[in-house]
């Protein structure tokens, strides 16, 4: 009942979209009718062009996103543990967080190439933030009352950060690096559009340049689709988890 | 179980350049399995004494000596105000919470041991989030007793229970103290808590031990009991005459 409340919003939508395009209300060049672009996706399908970008897309997200977990997550740990550290680098840290990403693409190009570094290294810069910040912070913020447990048992400092740090700090890690899927995902699609031979980004732009209103939109709903199903999958794993913070009914009388 | 002597022990602590002396040349002893509890106003020291003892925080001057081994730091166990369980461990594993390098057998029959003793067993598997401030605080009391402490710090343990809880686990306490008899040092700002509780009432002001009082009253002990509420008298008037004493010097400095 919950899935098809769920879905009255979108179907209601798309039974407009087929509305309009039946009775003529749009330009079937600017918005082609629903059945034109279900019949372009499995054309697609069958011939495997989609999976084919879908995968290339895939590969670089996944790849970009584990390089980046791999390099943000312990450095925001170090630096959150080595406070002093962190002073000196967060001007450069500053720094480039408020460039976007995509203004860098043009000088990533000239340095790496439209190969698939550059590629990556957008998704480095755009899912860098979100690991390193809520990281860093969630270990900053630490709940001292629950470190002094730890002290009193004489915990090293390596058991107090795998016992009780990262533990706490877990939730807050689990939120970054949802958003830092997202942003990988989306950043990629940006330097896909701008500098690539393969993925969803430059099936669009190609479909752009062939005219072929239809493919973009197989892009854009490929995009959509996979992003809400792989955060779907994300928020499974993190309740699988975080387990126990589902864990709210009280098993005790008042 | 380890005893100790507190020496002419101090603590100041710095803020904003300006020293506050929270404990001012504290003596005590503490026999070795005996239960004692300091009592005192908020802000006495009381608090900041038992940080020390368990090595949360560092003297500024003075002498802390443990009777077994003598001069070492003994294994010491804190029980806090608030129950301070891991969220994300169930009740059984926050017991277990400080055993590290024995066997999953010693692991199992240690936390039996104490969920039994303490009335959990049913909720073992329960997490912090799903039980009562009762029982929180009854698994926080296991988990320092699992740790098996040389001396066992008691903060106020009880202090945001109700009334009838309250009575409930100061009886268990003292179950546990009399099976076990372990040194038990328990701070809290109820006279009444520290006479039932007590073998010792050391009563404390600005940072100083103001009275020592001796409560040899067989356990159980009866609240209603002539000796009882004479104890009580006592140690209110400890208190009470050390604060009038303050507020006169306090009211003759200003005249001067």
């Amino acid at each position: 009942m919950q899935i098809i409340n769920r879905m009255v919003i979108p179907f209601l939508l798309l039974a407009v979209w087929w509305a309009g395009a039946e009775i003529g209300w749009f330009n079937s060049y600017l918005l082609p009718h629903p059945a034109k672009v279900f019949d372009t996706a499995v054309s697609l399908t069958q011939k495997g062009t989609l999976f084919e970008h879908l995968a290339a897309s895939l590969y670089r997200v996944l790849g970009g996103f584990s390089i980046t977990f791999a390099v943000a997550f312990p450095l925001a740990v170090f630096l959150a543990l080595h406070k002093k550290s962190y002073y000196f680098v967060e001007p450069v840290l500053e720094f480039i967080r408020h460039v976007p990403p995509i203004a860098l693409i043009p000088i990533l190009i000239l340095w790496f190439g439209i190969g698939e570094t550059s590629k990556l290294a957008v998704i480095f810069l755009a899912a860098f933030f979100p690991v390193f910040l809520n990281t860093s912070s969630a270990i900053i913020s630490c709940d001292v009352k629950l470190l002094e447990v730890g002290k009193v048992f004489s915990f090293s400092g390596r058991e107090q950060f795998f016992k009780i740090m990262l533990p706490q700090a877990l939730p807050q890690i689990m939120v970054g690096m949802q958003l830092a899927l997202g942003y990988s995902w989306r950043s990629l699609i940006g330097a896909e559009l701008i500098a690539a031979s393969s993925g969803i980004g430059y099936m669009i732009i190609e479909a752009e340049q062939l005219s072929r209103p239809d493919i973009i939109l197989v892009g854009i709903f490929t995009i959509g689709l996979l992003g809400y199903f792989i955060d779907y999958l994300f928020l499974k794993a993190t309740r699988f988890i975080l387990h126990w913070t589902g864990r709210k009914e009280k098993l005790w009388q008042e | 179980m380890a005893g100790v002597r507190l020496q002419d022990l101090d603590k100041v602590y710095s803020l904003n350049g300006r020293e506050i002396k929270a404990l001012n040349g504290i003596n005590l002893e503490i026999a070795a399995q005996s239960f004692v509890t300091i009592v005192g106003q908020s802000g006495c020291g009381k608090t900041t004494l038992l940080r020390i003892l368990s090595g949360l925080e560092e003297k500024t001057a003075g002498a802390m000596i443990f009777s077994d081994p003598p001069g070492a730091q003994v294994r010491t166990g804190i029980v806090f105000q608030e129950p301070r369980l891991m969220p994300w461990l169930t009740v059984q594993q926050n017991m277990v919470f400080s055993l590290r390098g024995c066997t999953k057998g010693i692991i199992a029959k240690q936390a039996n041991k104490y969920l039994n003793l303490l009335g959990l067993k049913e909720f073992q598997d329960a997490y912090p989030g799903q039980i009562s401030g009762g029982m929180a605080q009854r698994a926080a009391l296991g988990r320092t007793l699992c740790f098996e402490p040389r001396l066992i710090l008691m903060d106020e343990p009880l202090s945001a229970l109700d009334a009838f809880t309250r009575r409930k686990l100061q009886q268990e306490i003292l179950d546990i103290y009399l099976l076990e008899k372990q040194t038990i040092v328990f701070v809290t700002h109820d006279v009444d808590e520290a006479v039932y509780l007590g073998q010792k009432v050391v009563v404390m002001d600005k940072g100083k031990v103001v009275d020592e009082i001796s409560v040899n009253l067989p356990y159980p002990r009866d609240p209603y009991s002539r000796d009882y509420a004479r104890l009580k008298e006592r140690i209110l008037d400890a208190i009470l005459q050390k604060e009038a004493g303050t507020r006169q010097n306090g009211s003759q400095g200003g005249k001067k």
